[in-house]
Order: C-alpha cells, then structure tokens, then sequence
C-alpha cells in the first residue's frame, strides 16, 4: 500500500508537488498520467526515498519512508527510467548482488532470477558484461532485479521505454500477475494505452497538482468526454489550464 | 543488534566486492587497449617516478650539503611539503567525496535500496578516500625513498613511514567528506555562502601579505645569508604548529629515519588516536546528514536560488530568452562570416561556456602559467644575464605550448567525437562537415592565439625583452598554435568516437593519446630548433643562414604536422556516412 498525505515538494521558489493526497490499496495497479514537468518524477522520488518531503509524509506498506526508511525500503522496487546498473558486471552477477542486498539465500535468488529472465528472453545475455547490452535489454534486466525479491509495492518510472512489444507484453502480464497476487503497482507513464489496458485507477497531475484520481468511467465522467482515455487525459488538463488562467485573471492586481 | 549489525557489515563488504569486481574488469578490459596508449601511461607513471626520486634525491644532497644549515633546512622543507599536502588532500578528498556522494550514479541507485544510509556513507567515504588519496602516496613514495637514501635510514623506516602515511590520510579524508556534507547542506544559505567568500577573501589577503616577496640583493645573499635564511624560515613557521596532522607525520618520519623509535611511536600513535576518533565519528554518525544533505542537492534548482539579485536576473532572462545575447551579438558583428557558421560557432561557445568542467580546466592550465609569468617580475636581478633571460624565455614558450597542447587535445580534439549522436544534425545540414570542421578549428585557434599570444608578450614584458625577440617569440607561438589546433582537429575527425559523450573518455582512446604524444615530440622539436636557431643564443653572433635555415625547418615541421592530419581528416569527412 502507498499512502501520500499533504505531499508537498519545493524546489526553492518553485511548487513541484502541491498538496498531494493519495491511497494506493494493495494490489492495485495505478497509472500516474501527467503531461512534462507535471511533478510524477517527482512524487515518484519521494515515494523511493530518493528526496524529502517539504511538507507532508509517504508510508510505503505502512512504513513513513523518512522515519522508517529501511522498512519501507525492504518492501519497495523501484525502477527510474534511467537505470543504473554496474556495467563490468555481468546480468546474472548483477541479480547475485541485488538479491544479497534484500538478504535473499542463493537457491532463492536463482529460482527468481531463471523464471524471470526466461520470461524476459534474458538467458543468452546472463553472462556478457553489461555494458555490451543494448538499451531494451539493460532495461530488462533493471525490472528482474527490482522483481527478485518479490516486492509488496513495485513503482515504476516510464518502464516501457526501449522494450520491444513482445517483452513489453510480458511485463504488462507479469505487473498484472503481482497485481492480482498483492503487490501495489504505481507506474507513470505517457504511454495512455498502457495506463488504458492495465490500471485499475488512474491518477491525472498537473503542474503540481492531483487534478483527477478514478477509474476510466469516472475520469471518463468527470471530463464530461466519452471516448478514448487521451480525450479524457486531454479535457481533464486543458479544463485545469484554464482555471488556471481564469485564477490569475481574476487575482487583484497588488 | 547484533544481527542488524553483522547485516550491515555484509553489505558494506558485498558493496566493496562488487566494485573491487568493477575494478579488476577495467584493469583486464586495458587487454584491449591499444598498446600505444598503456605503453604512455606506463611511461609517464615509471618516468614520472624516477624524475621524482632524482630531483628530491639531488635536492636533498644539496640542501644538507651546507655546513650547520643542511640538517634545519631539509626538516623544514619536510614539515612544509607536509603541510601543503595535507591541504590539498584535504580540498581533494572534499571534491571527490562531493561528486562520489551527490553527484554519483552508484549512490541515486542505491538510496532506494534497503541498505543502511551509514553503509551507504561508509562505502562511499571509503572510495572517495582512495581516488583522493592514491596521487598523494604517489607524490611522496619517491621523495620518502630519496629522503631515506640520503639519510641512510634502516630498511624498517620504509614500511613504518608507509603505514604511518595510510593512517596519515584517514584524518583529511574524513574532514573532507564532513566538509563535502556541510557544504552540499549548506551551499543555497546565502549566509554560508557570504561566511565562504569572507573567509577565501581573508586567505587570499592574509596569504598576500604574509607570502609578500622581500628584495634580496646579491651582497645581501653573499654577506648576510643567515639572516637571510631566518626571514626566509619565519615565514614558515606555521609548518611546525603541533596540533597540525601534517606536524605529527613529519615528525614521525623525520624521528623514525634518525632512529629515535620512542618519539617516532609517540607521534604514530598521536596520528593513530586521531584517526581513529575522527574516522569513527564519520563512519559511525553520518548518514542521517548525508542523507539529509542528498535530498537537499536533489532538490535544489540553484545554489545562488536564494538572492533576490538571482531572481530578478532569472527572471529578466527568461523575458530576454528570445533576444540575440551577447555571443550572438558578437559573432554577428563579423561581417565576412555566413550565417551558417555564425550559427556553429555561436553553439560552440554557448556548449563550451554552458559546461563548466570543459572551461574550469583550461582556467585552471592557464591561470597557472599566467601566475608564474607575472611572478618572474620578482626575479628580475637573477634575469639580468642574458643568457637565463634567452633560457627563460624560451622555457615560457615551451611551458605556453605544452599547456596548449593539453588544452588542444583535452577539448579541440574531441570536438568532432562530441557531435556523436548528433551529428545528423550538422552533417544534414546545407554547410557540410568538412565546413563544420574548419569553422571548429578556425574557432578553436582564434580562442588559443588570444590565450598564447597574451602569455608570450606578458611573459617578455616581463623580462623586459627587446621587440625582436618578443617579436620572434610571439610569431612562433602563433604557428604553434595553428599546428597544435590543426593536428588536435585531423586527428579527432581520423580517430572518432561517435558513441561517447564524455570528452574524458573520447581523449582517453588510441586518437587521444597520439595527439598528446605527437603534440609533445613537435613541441620538443620545435623548441629545440628554435631555440638552437635563434639569433640571440650565439654570444651575439648572427649567422643568417643557420637563423633562416632554423626557422625554415620550424616552419615544414609545423607545416608537416598541422597540414598533414587536418588535410586527411577533411578528406574523410568529404566521404563521411552519417
């Protein structure tokens, strides 16, 4: 479970996360939809433990990620759109490190790391150096080693950028597999259809703000649209640009 | 407890083993290096070393070598280079522990990983310590050996001053990652960084003052040498402040080489106790601030973010966004150059200026060599003989292009490899890449000639040259500078690296290398024939034939170098698959 209450990040004069209140339950699986500079890496930061919140807290399965940050750690997966992954180590090395690190026992780390990488096309690459991995793969190997300790709250940044449909498809189905057995998923993404097909409720964020939180039909709903979710995404931001504009309008002049 | 504790020492160890893995790769991926560029390092590494121990072997023989003096002199040189050592180690050890901290890869992966945030710390206090401080036992391995030698020490004063000097850097390393820590805290406080200017501006006058050169006639040195030397070392006094770190090695060293083993422990254990106390409290109690402080640095938009001067430029700016700035303003003003170009090289100077490592090194390079030039003033009575005025002279040029063909390889080089991913965008483009090339070297030697040309005629202003020969000086830095630019820019574009885009790591190949090398056998050659062809270096005696004859080969040699690589390489571009 995730739970954001009053979460607010400032860079300096700047509001990145305004007031963000949010429950994910377990096993849910939530899309944080959010045109550029909308605040998701942000709130996705915080929720890793990465950065402090200004104000307000972040319980990851019950644990206050700055209070109890090595609890809320063992129970997390996070995977940045970037990853970092150590490049003169091998794939299989590289599960190795990360399973001890989550004091995994070796029999366990490997039955883990096989099921997974057979699922991934892994297994030709588990003993080549990192470095010589392409994009895609280097990105397949980061969400196998978020997956090995079989994480109760998996969060993930843009985590199908680089993958090719076939392994995109099988990380759709095993996300929805965690899902179902428990674990909370909290990806963002700007891919609408992956948000669309997967999520149980979707999050919209806007300059900061948590404008829209429902499933399709109720974002579908409070648009006042009913097509695809990218009218809904669409309508959901331009109605907020514009109470915006009509806020600044309407503020007296000092 | 017990088992949280013993948990946390496993990670710490799994964190070790997997970078010693890390590590020991790299050093097997040199296998596949070229040979070429080990066989420099290795080079300049043995050469390095050996250079080392004969000039602080004779030095030392030179200094103990006036009666009554020698032995004062050579303690107080030890108890000063420790001194400057341990400042330096210190500002080293803070600059890496900061990058190793905050700006490191490794650490953003590894915070959101159930590893304590004092193991974290713990591993990368340990890595920082050992990048920061590997150069130091470099520096000083051969200057202790030189230093046994002529004190003819017994074979226990090696490894004893060896771990003496590892327990040594326990003490800088944990100032410096505590400094790295309060300052990657505090940095955006405008009264810490009010408190920081204050106090390098009090350094740099106290320093100006104390260090202020006093006059020293040759009948003053001939007839009152003592008192002489007595200025001279109360001005260093401050070396034998016994509460310094730098104070307890040197003496121990200095102790354990005269055999008196009793103080000699007494200092190592005074080294030994501080270490111990001050490398506890950093391993044991900062993690919640590193912590604390990588959240601030991550959350941080500016560091000046904070001065209401900043806004209101910020702000100004982002209204100017759409307006010619200055760099346009300014090549826009040159009236023979195509828009095209003026576009390249506008973007060239806004890339250069924008990343502050590529320009911070050149300043360091330079600022150096322009200090030491304007400090030869000083040495204006030793410079009176012609003969060390034409040697000074001829060395400042030799310094000038040395310095040029670091600047030339470390950024000139690599400015083709740096297009890499992007070089469909001035590849398509109507102006063509052996255009974009020339633009770049035109760039790049218009930049150098300014820097060059200045520190020659600064560098003869200050020796006080004749025209002629400030003249001469000047036209060879100039073709220097074209041919070191030339052969920087060939090589880059014959040798390119188009998946990089770390220009260290584009210079660190086999294209990188041989610039360097070749930029430095032209440099030798090119000084040596000068300087032997020079019409002031013969007593006097002009022979016009031997000074046209040398400038003549200066010339093909330069002409060879720069020509040759540059015509090749725009060859190739003229061919270039994109």
């Amino acid at each position: 479970m995730i739970e954001l209450v009053n979460l607010v990040k400032k860079f300096g004069g700047l509001v990145a996360v305004n007031n963000v209140t949010l429950t994910v339950p377990r096993g849910e699986f939530f899309a944080l939809l959010g045109p550029n500079a909308a605040g998701k890496t942000t709130t996705i930061k915080m929720i890793a433990g990465l950065m402090k919140p200004t104000s307000g807290s972040v319980r990851v399965s019950g644990y206050d990620v700055v209070q109890q940050p090595l609890e809320a750690r063992r129970q997390l997966a996070y995977v940045p759109d970037f990853p970092f992954l150590y490049d003169k180590l091998t794939p299989w090395e590289f599960f190795r490190f990360i399973g001890r690190l989550f004091l995994m026992d070796s029999a366990r780390i490997e039955r883990v790391a096989r099921e997974f990488s057979a699922r991934f096309s892994l297994d030709p690459y588990l003993g080549n150096p990192i470095e010589s991995l392409s994009h895609g793969t280097r990105q397949k190997v980061a969400i196998v080693s978020a997956l090995l300790h079989e994480p109760s709250v998996f969060v993930l940044d843009e985590p199908m950028v680089g993958i090719d449909p076939q392994h995109a498809r099988v990380l759709k189905d095993i996300l929805k597999e965690r899902s179902r057995a428990g674990t909370t998923v909290f990806i963002s993404t700007h891919q609408l259809s992956v948000a669309e097909e997967m999520a149980d409720r979707i999050g919209i964020m806007h300059e900061g703000r948590l404008i829209a939180v429902g499933t399709r039909d109720e974002l579908r709903r409070q648009s006042g649209t009913d097509g695809a979710l990218e009218q809904t995404f669409l309508a959901l931001t331009a109605q907020e640009s514009a109470a915006d504009m009509q806020g600044v309008a309407q503020k007296p002049a000092v | 407890m017990n088992c949280a504790s013993t948990s946390n020492g496993g990670m710490l160890w799994l964190l070790v083993k997997v970078n010693l893995l890390q590590t020991w790769r790299r050093l097997l991926s040199v296998r596949q290096q070229s040979w070429l560029l080990t066989a420099v390092i290795a080079m300049f590494l043995a050469g390095y070393a050996a250079l080392a121990f004969f000039l602080f072997y004779k030095g030392l023989k030179f200094a103990g070598s006036f009666p009554g003096l020698g032995h004062v002199l050579i303690e107080r040189m030890m108890f000063l280079l420790f001194a400057f050592l341990f400042v330096l180690l210190l500002l080293s050890n803070m600059i890496v522990s900061y990058t190793s901290l905050f700006k490191n890869r490794e650490t953003l992966f590894l915070l959101p990983l159930p590893v304590p945030l004092q193991t974290i710390f713990q591993w990368k206090f340990i890595e920082s310590a050992i990048l920061a401080s590997w150069a130091f036992l470099f520096l000083v391995a051969p200057m202790l050996a030189a230093y046994g030698l002529t004190q003819q020490v017994r074979w226990h004063f090696y490894p004893a001053t060896l771990l003496l000097i590892l327990v040594a850097i326990v003490i800088p390393a944990s100032g410096g990652a505590w400094a790295a820590v309060l300052l990657a805290r505090f940095l955006d406080r405008r009264s810490f960084q009010v408190g920081l200017l204050v106090t390098a501006a009090m350094l740099i006058v106290f320093g100006a003052v104390w260090l202020k050169p006093v006059g020293v006639t040759d009948e003053e040195l001939e007839t009152r040498v003592l008192i002489v030397l007595d200025r001279l070392l109360g001005k260093t006094r401050f070396a034998l402040f016994p509460f310094l770190p730098s104070y307890w090695v040197a003496a121990g060293v200095q102790q354990w080489a005269e055999d008196a083993l009793g103080d000699a422990t007494f200092y190592a254990l005074v080294m030994a106790s501080n270490a111990l106390f001050f490398g506890t409290l950093v391993l044991t109690l900062t993690g919640t601030a590193f912590y604390n402080a990588a959240s601030i640095v991550l959350s941080r938009g500016s560091a000046l973010g904070r001065w209401k001067w900043y806004q209101t430029w910020r702000k100004r700016r982002a209204v100017d966004a759409l307006q010619h700035g200055p760099v346009d303003r300014l090549i826009g003003a040159i009236p023979w150059l195509k828009p095209d170009k003026q576009a390249l090289i506008v973007k060239d100077i806004r890339v250069f200026w924008r990343d502050t490592t590529q320009w911070g090194q050149t300043v360091v390079l330079f600022g150096l060599l322009a200090m030491y030039i304007l400090n030869l003033r000083h040495f204006g009575a030793q410079l009176t003989s012609p003969f060390w005025s034409h040697v000074v002279s001829y060395l400042n040029l030799f310094a000038c292009a040395l310095n040029l063909a670091t600047v030339t390889t470390r950024f000139v080089y690599p400015q083709f490899s740096l297009e890499g991913k992007r070089v469909w965008i001035v590849g398509m483009a109507p102006i063509g890449l052996p255009k974009v090339m020339i633009t770049k070297f035109a760039l790049s030697t218009a930049v150098s000639l300014c820097v060059t040309v200045g520190l020659m005629v600064l560098s003869g202003w200050m020796l006080k040259l004749e025209f002629e020969k400030l003249a001469d000086l000047g036209l060879s830095a100039v073709v220097m500078t074209f041919t070191l630019n030339a052969l920087a820019i060939g090589l880059g574009t014959l040798y390119p690296n188009l998946k990089e885009d770390n220009p260290n790591r584009i210079v660190s190949g086999f294209g990188g290398t041989f610039c360097l090398v070749a930029s430095f056998l032209y440099i030798v050659l090119s000084i040596a024939i000068l300087a032997a062809s020079s019409p002031w270096g013969r007593g006097g005696r002009i022979d016009l034939s031997w000074v046209l004859g040398g400038r003549a080969v200066f010339l093909g040699l330069s002409c060879v170098v720069g020509l040759f690589p540059l015509k090749s390489g725009l060859r190739r571009l003229a061919t270039f698959e994109l």
